[in-house]
């Protein structure tokens, strides 16, 4: 039996001046007990989805076409009040963000009564029946959560919570926004383990909505993949990543980093999705602008359905020669030969309080480590793992209160003008939030020419190296006049990166600096990483939380854990024959790999 | 976008209309002795109490008790209320921005000793310092100003304070110092743009207080001389003769209420047009 059902929904929002298509044409089929994936990058209209169901549409945004059906109701023509009495109740929600969907000043207890009251349970029951479902989340002391308040569950925790809220009405729908995207890695894999544990306990069927393919495809029975407000392609997931059809299905797959098997250099696609005023100028194939393979044709004439399997549908022009573009890439090169460390760490550590009877907490245990010239070493580990931490020793925005550093063989652990000026000649840092790493008020050609700004050289010459550090970012260096809020998210990082390599450091400390991007400008940025490697020969260290880029990217690899390093072994080793029990726990929580097709691997 | 330019908002209708009735009030402040219809303290003794444009007399807006021009006094008095307005806001803004600052971007023990010196200072009751410190230091329009800096300082140090220590959290900042920036350079090329746009706001907030603690002060005569007009003093002298004839009274208030509405909603029109969640939409 069909829940949900789509037929050509267009949902248009008036922006200067004109009206523009954030969806084109959506129809999907959601039937009971089934999971549907809608699967894209950020602005794909994703999430417009879930707002459109729940009736959240942002002012000004209206459907324009096509219907809505919810068992058989119309959803777009029915009342306010008869709709509010559906949302929550047939049709639930899980959020992106868990802690901040609890209300933040009242129990976990206060919440579920008010739901359970709303459901109509009566006051006596309710105690029994808010546990009972606490249980079934696999929260094991459902009394003590329902005392508690948001904030003092994890992330994780929340999440459970509400997940078995949003199944304690017994829902014909639940839509899923980005459940697990907040969450650490080892967590998110049980969530979506439990997510489709429920789903199977109650016959639902879940509108699951996601950026990340490897867990579209462990958790979900169908697919659609959305490009820009388009649908692309359709069809039972199994099928739709084994064998993408549509160019930008296939270049998706191709930007993540594999777990698993050889390591094949990534093929980024070029630029970005293009922002919703160039939809009006397209009025075909929005991918057109990017895809390999499009004829002039594309992007005039939308592309119609066609069926190239059981269910399995894309929507590209009939004319592609869908399969020229092969799934296969390059391997990727070796390690370059290395020579004597340039930095060397002996039982740095770092604690916090201590003195005044108050509590010691140990960010970072000491540890060691070395990172020679055109390294990349990698550190993994979930939130809290001392990872950020061990960034800001190095840098000096921290002291450790144990150990020493070295430069070259010169100790540098004292703070002193002298070792602060080495240091930042040696080793220079990019921020994780590019957002807040740029001052708003500068230009870019300011920003990445920061460190001639302090050694107090003259603009010309400013100028002229903002062109040189554009230019091997990656950049156009007309972009120099622009300010960062005029840029998009991989650009930002990209000036970021810029500003640090300016004064020509021999270490970069990366810090986090792909994890809020999506999958095919993170491709880019590695692939940038990797070139100015060997170009420069400047040696990375990479902080990340995400095994497949530090697989994708590091020569060695520290797997930190709670302030402790549980391994450190040449990439190679740790990811084939891990020797702590936390990083076979932490590779296990990954989903694997999609399967790529015999031709993908040779070449 | 051909042409970037620094991201602004525009402004919005109530900050043109606070503009509007400030720069009114600059230029009458500045034209008084052109604009005044006769000097503010000759007394026509034959029409006292003269009601406003009481049958082409020449008194606009009537005369008070000692049968001196309404309009003229209100028009000197705004020379008064622009001094003060501007003097005391420069001299607030100047000094606490200075300790904002320094308690935001260094923090430490420079940011307790400021910050405990501006709750000692806020714990008295604002009115009785400013009565206490012109008493202390004679009446004039000079103590005037120096009284209210010393009174409203703590505001803006306050504000600037916060501001900093949430733009010192910013990445950038870290950024800028591990790029090579000096402690100061990072205050003045970092924190200092950060703070500006509330302090433009702020100003104009402080301005319109500064007008109002000047009426009060010469209200109860501890402002300028008595041959000064000034609107608070009208208030004083049109006491006795309010009920008798109520425009000797209801036209300084009307200007005292209107130009300091006039500074509040330029400062309103200001904080929007430079929040920073406005900016960054095209």
């Amino acid at each position: 039996m069909t829940v949900l059902a789509l037929r050509d929904v267009t949902v248009t929002a008036r922006i200067a001046g004109q009206d523009i298509a954030l969806l084109r044409r959506v129809s999907l089929d959601l039937k009971a007990g089934r999971v549907l994936a809608v699967v894209g990058e950020s602005g794909a209209g994703k999430s417009m989805l879930g707002r459109l169901i729940s009736r959240l549409l942002p002012d000004g945004f209206r459907v324009s076409a096509g219907s809505m059906t919810f068992e058989g109701t119309d959803l777009l023509a029915l009342p306010a009040d008869q709709a509010r009495d559906l949302l929550g109740r047939r049709i639930a929600f899980i959020p992106q963000e868990p802690s901040a969907a609890l209300d933040p000043v009242r129990s976990i207890g206060w919440q579920w009564d008010q739901h359970l009251a709303r459901l109509r349970v009566p006051r006596g029951g309710r105690q029994a029946r808010a546990a009972a479902a606490l249980t079934e989340v696999g929260l094991r002391d459902p009394a003590g959560v329902l005392r508690r308040y948001p904030h003092q569950l994890s992330g994780g925790e929340c999440q459970r919570v509400l997940i078995a809220l949003a199944f304690s009405s017994n829902p014909s729908l639940v839509v899923a926004d980005e459940p697990t995207t907040a969450l650490d890695v080892t967590t998110q894999a049980t969530i979506a383990a439990l997510l489709r544990r429920m789903q199977e306990a109650h016959g639902t069927a879940v509108l699951f909505i996601t950026h990340d393919l490897r867990l579209a495809r462990e958790v979900c029975d169908d697919a659609i993949v959305m490009y820009a407000g388009d649908p692309v392609e359709r069809g039972p997931a199994p099928a739709l990543f084994a064998k993408p059809a549509h160019p930008y299905a296939r270049a998706l797959l191709l930007a993540n980093p594999r777990l698993t098997g050889p390591r094949l250099a990534l093929r980024p696609l070029p630029d970005t999705m293009a922002g919703p005023l160039s939809f009006a100028k397209t009025p075909g194939c929005r991918f057109a602008g990017r895809c390999p393979v499009a004829d002039p044709a594309c992007a005039s004439a939308a592309p119609s359905w066609r069926s190239i399997g059981e269910g399995h549908d894309v929507a590209c022009s009939p004319a592609c020669s869908l399969g020229a573009t092969s799934l296969a890439a390059p391997l990727l090169a070796g390690p370059p030969a290395r020579g004597a460390p340039i930095l060397t760490v002996r039982g740095l550590g770092k604690s916090y309080g201590g003195g005044w009877g108050r509590k010691l907490f140990t960010a970072l245990e000491p540890l060691d480590l070395e990172i020679a010239p055109g390294e990349i070493v990698g550190v993994v580990g979930e939130s809290g793992s001392g990872k950020s931490t061990l960034a800001r020793l190095l840098v000096g925005l921290e002291r450790p209160t144990v150990g020493s550093m070295a430069l070259d063989g010169v100790d540098m652990t004292q703070a002193t003008a002298a070792n602060d000026a080495r240091r930042r000649a040696a080793l220079q840092m990019v921020f994780q939030n590019p957002q807040s790493a740029l001052n708003p008020r500068r230009t870019v050609m300011e920003l990445v020419t920061q460190s001639m700004e302090a050694a107090g050289a003259c603009m010309a010459a400013r100028k002229a190296r903002a062109g040189e550090l554009l230019r091997a970012t990656g950049l156009s260096p007309e972009l120099g006049d622009r300010f960062p809020f005029q840029l998009s998210g991989g650009q930002r990082q990209r000036v970021n990166i810029a500003r640090a390599l300016c004064a020509v450091p021999r270490i970069l400390l990366a810090d986090e600096i792909v994890s809020g991007l999506d999958v095919s400008v993170q491709a880019q940025l590695l692939n940038l990483l990797l070139q100015l490697r060997d170009q420069t020969g400047v040696a990375i260290l990479l902080i990340s939380h995400d095994l497949s880029v530090v697989r994708y990217l590091c020569d060695r690899v520290l797997v930190l854990h709670r302030g402790r390093l549980m391994e450190s072994a040449s990439a190679v080793d740790l990811f084939a024959k891990p020797s702590s029990d936390y990083t076979r726990a932490l590779l296990d929580a990954c989903p694997p790999d999609p399967p790529l097709s015999a031709e993908g691997v040779t070449a | 976008m051909s042409a970037p330019k620094r991201p602004r908002a525009p402004m919005p209708l109530q900050g043109l209309l606070g503009m509007v009735l400030v720069v009114a009030l600059v230029i009458v402040a500045l034209a008084a002795p052109w604009i005044a219809p006769m000097p503010p303290n000759e007394m026509d003794l034959l029409s006292v109490l003269a009601p406003p444009d009481g049958y082409g007399s020449p008194h606009w807006l009537g005369t008070d008790a000692l049968g001196r021009d309404v309009l003229s006094r209100l028009v000197w008095g705004a020379r008064i209320a622009l001094a003060v307005a501007v003097g005391g806001a420069v001299g607030a803004a100047v000094v606490g921005t200075i300790l904002g600052l320094a308690a935001g971007a260094l923090g430490g023990p420079v940011d307790w000793a400021i910050s405990r010196l501006v709750d000692l200072w806020m714990s008295f009751p604002p009115v009785v310092l400013s009565l206490l410190l012109v008493v202390a230091l004679g009446a004039g329009l000079g103590n005037v100003i120096f009284a209210i800096i010393l009174v409203d300082w703590t505001r803006f140090c306050r504000v600037i304070r916060a501001e900093a220590l949430v733009i010192r959290q910013q990445d950038y900042v870290s950024a800028a110092r591990l790029i090579g920036f000096g402690r100061m350079r990072v205050i003045l090329r970092e924190i200092v743009p950060g703070v500006i746009p509330t302090l433009v706001t702020l100003f104009a907030l402080e301005m319109g207080i500064a007008v109002r603690v000047e009426a009060v002060l010469s209200f109860v005569g501890m402002s300028v001389p008595a041959d000064v007009p000034a609107w608070g003093q009208m208030i004083a002298d049109a006491r006795s003769s309010m009920t008798s004839a109520p425009w000797t009274i209801l036209a300084p208030i009307g200007a005292i209420v209107a130009v300091v509405i006039g500074f509040n909603l330029l400062g309103d029109g200001l904080r929007l047009r430079f929040d920073p969640r406005l900016q960054g939409r095209s």
